[in-house]
């Protein structure tokens, strides 16, 4: 047994325009568990990704157990434990996309950026070395009438081809 | 109270009794995984399915059937109901735990459960007390159709005492609901997804703890888990289940007098699980006591009589020990003596030894040693004391039952001992420390008679040595620190020539020509009940496995 556990060396803090945030959100809510998936999300948008850290800071937020925060984090595929690229790509590869040819804007994807597609257990196996994409599958993105489609961070493209693809790439700031 | 018709028995349960229980305490097996009684109930396993009558929709009033879907067992409660919606006009429930479609329910969900579970018996902890084995062979398929590829999620380590294998889990998810009610340290749950479901610790990405399953009370998880999923590091590897006898026995941990199964083979106790006792300790116990029994198999344990020759002390016969002490005792005057007896020893071991100071010896000056207080830890559901005697209560109230005994303890006890001449100290309290009082005091003594169990800090200083006896190797009766009497039983014979306390206390008695004659710790406990104030109804027989509660 290794009694070793883990040493949070950078203890994670909501900076105050986040704390402002958090603090009128979970008002919304009678008790405070259920404000985790915000608070989730705001802590993602600051930190990038849900370090032990910042599961620890969101438990004490929440007066909860870190095993209740690590629980949801674990459920939910759009929280992330681990650096992602500065622009997450998700594809859509659920039936009406994938009729609509989706792999062949996967495919392409795969090739212009020199990436395999993520694991939800291994998010480097999907992200550039650069540190810029990550690259994973999805499932429904709920446009089916405008397959195939990704989304790159939060906006939506629709209609995809190659072509298409490597335009929304050429236009996303450095 | 509730009349209800289960199967085909017409049975009166409590209100708000589920069906498992109900069930339970007619001999009728509802198999269940999730549903513990110390416990919240999620209904998560379905194992416990049952077949409730209602009346039927459309049909003419006062017909009933079966409902449209089963229900299960442990949230299925039953109450008393008001005369107009009674069923046949007197039931007021219907229950089947034995229909077509019940037995059909638990043989799928059995298949659903056994999905990704290893056929890894052979090497299982579990297997022999395993609810998954049992229910299976009463009540699951006999072959698997599924062929698809097996989850393998890794084996982990969880704590100090435990380990988990993720793949014979069935996720139940009553350790979690465990550290979540009745420790109240929630250090578990559930990681990722659907049939990916994991029990685990909180972790990194990389798999190092944020937090360990590290509570005193972690031990319980690995008894309420009905699979061999949560194993106990003491035990693994070490015996099969169906090898080891089993001794209803109560933990001499501390004061709170936890209920136990000591489980033992000839060479040695095992292990030592809680049992139910709804006043005292439910179903649980905590690690101190789960895991303290290592003493009562070491190797240093005292076996024969020592006696100090030239400052060594030097092992001798039991003749000899007990000669030399008569010498020594027969020559100073009663007020030079002081007699004390320990709270580790049960109330039959104290008795005796009163009885020796107060008729034979002729010494009203009697001591209580004992563990050293610890802390107290409290739980929501549980408190574990911090007196770590199991026999506090008893023993002194025991030692002062004669006329005109004192009974010291503390500071005014090691000031007598620094003044007297001779002074027998039954002891029996595992790894204890002196303090330098009490170190100083027995130094001062001319001749120290210590009875103990393993080479201590007293036996250091001891001119006679005499080899006694652990909780598991007698009979006999603690009192805990809420007044209950409990038997203890013998489970293994004591090692070498050491024997059971009272016995070498009333050897000593004979050799100095008292009358001092009982045969076996019932006898003594039929005494106790005779002489000794509250203690009427606590002999051995009227206790049983439940233990009495003293006035």
């Amino acid at each position: 047994m290794s009694d070793e556990i883990i040493q949070i060396e950078t203890p994670f803090q909501f900076n105050e325009e986040n704390k402002r945030e958090f603090d009128e959100l979970i008002g919304r809510y009678p008790v405070k568990e259920a404000a985790m998936l915000p608070t989730l999300h705001l802590a993602q948008k600051q930190a990038g990704y849900i370090s032990p850290a910042v599961m620890k800071y969101v438990a004490e937020l929440l007066e909860l157990t870190v095993m209740k925060v690590k629980d949801v984090v674990t459920f939910y595929p759009m929280f992330f434990e681990e650096p992602v690229g500065k622009y997450v790509i998700r594809v859509c590869h659920t039936l009406p996309c994938a009729l609509r040819d989706c792999k062949v804007v996967l495919e392409h994807l795969k090739a212009k950026l020199g990436t395999d597609i993520a694991l939800e257990t291994n998010l480097a196996k999907g992200t550039t070395d650069d540190g810029k994409f990550t690259l994973m599958k999805v499932e429904c993105l709920a446009s089916c009438d405008v397959a195939p489609v990704i989304m790159v961070n939060d906006d939506l493209y629709k209609n995809l081809t190659p072509e298409k693809v490597d335009e929304i790439l050429a236009q996303l700031p450095n | 109270m509730a009349f209800i018709k289960l199967n085909d028995l017409e049975i009166e349960v409590e209100d708000g009794t589920n069906i498992v229980e109900a069930a339970r305490e007619h001999d009728i097996e509802v198999p269940h995984y999730c549903y513990h009684s110390g416990l919240s109930r999620p209904a998560n396993c379905r194992m416990c399915l049952v077949e409730p009558y209602g009346p039927i929709p459309g049909a003419p009033p006062g017909t009933i059937g079966p409902a449209r879907q089963l229900a299960t067992g442990c949230t299925l409660t039953v109450r008393s109901a008001p005369p107009e919606r009674k069923l046949e006009e007197k039931y007021d429930a219907i229950v089947r735990t034995d229909s077509e479609r019940v037995i059909k329910a638990r043989e799928d969900i059995l298949e659903f459960l056994l999905v990704h579970h290893p056929l890894d018996c052979p090497v299982c902890d579990q297997a022999g007390e395993c609810d998954l084995q049992d229910f299976s062979y009463r009540h699951g398929h006999d072959k698997s159709r599924y062929l698809e590829v097996k989850n393998v999620p890794p084996k982990k380590d969880l704590g100090p005492d435990v380990l988990l294998y993720s793949t014979r889990c069935i996720v139940c998810t009553r350790c979690i609901r465990f550290c979540d009610e009745v420790s109240g340290s929630g250090e578990l749950g559930l990681i990722n997804r659907g049939s990916h479901d994991e029990i685990d610790i909180p972790r990194s990405h990389e798999g190092i703890p944020i937090q360990l399953l590290d509570n005193k009370l972690a031990g319980n998880v690995v008894d309420i888990c009905p699979v061999g999923a949560l194993i106990s590091k003491d035990f693994l590897f070490k015996s099969r289940p169906w090898f080891m006898e089993k001794a209803n026995s109560v933990c001499s941990g501390c004061s709170v007098g936890c209920n136990v199964t000591v489980e033992y083979k000839t060479d040695g106790v095992y292990r030592i699980k809680p049992r139910f006792h709804e006043d005292i300790n439910q179903h649980w116990m905590c690690d101190d006591g789960r895991l303290g029994y290592h003493y009562v198999n070491s190797d240093d344990r005292l076996q024969l009589p020592q006696k100090r020759v030239d400052g060594e002390l030097v092992t001798t016969q039991w003749a000899d020990a007990l000669t030399l002490i008569a010498e020594n005792l027969s020559e100073v005057d009663a007020a030079d003596i002081v007699v004390i007896g320990s709270a580790q020893g049960t109330n039959e071991d104290n008795y005796v030894l009163q009885q020796f100071a107060h008729d034979v010896l002729k010494t009203t000056q009697l001591g209580l040693f004992g563990q050293l207080p610890g802390e107290e830890h409290k739980f929501p559901q549980f408190t574990i004391e911090a007196d770590k005697n199991p026999n506090t209560a008893g023993a002194r109230t025991i030692l002062g039952s004669a006329n005109g005994n004192v009974v010291l303890e503390g500071d005014a006890l090691w000031e007598k001992v620094a003044g007297a001449k001779v002074v027998y100290l039954v002891s029996g309290v595992p790894e204890r420390a002196l303090e330098d009082a009490e170190r100083e005091a027995l130094e001062k003594v001319d001749f120290l008679i210590a009875q103990d169990v393993l080479p201590s800090a007293v036996t250091e200083l001891a001119d006679v040595v005499l080899p006694g006896t652990t909780f598991a190797e007698k009979d006999g009766t603690f009192t805990n620190s809420t007044g209950w009497v409990q038997r203890i039983r013998k489970t293994i014979d004591p090692p070498g020539e050491a024997q059971v306390d009272w016995e070498i206390t009333q050897q000593l008695a004979k050799q100095l020509g008292g009358e001092i004659d009982y045969h076996f710790a019932g006898e003594i406990a039929i005494a106790i009940a005779e002489n000794v104030a509250g203690y009427g109804d606590a002999t051995h027989q009227n206790i049983g496995d439940a233990g009495i509660k003293l006035d």
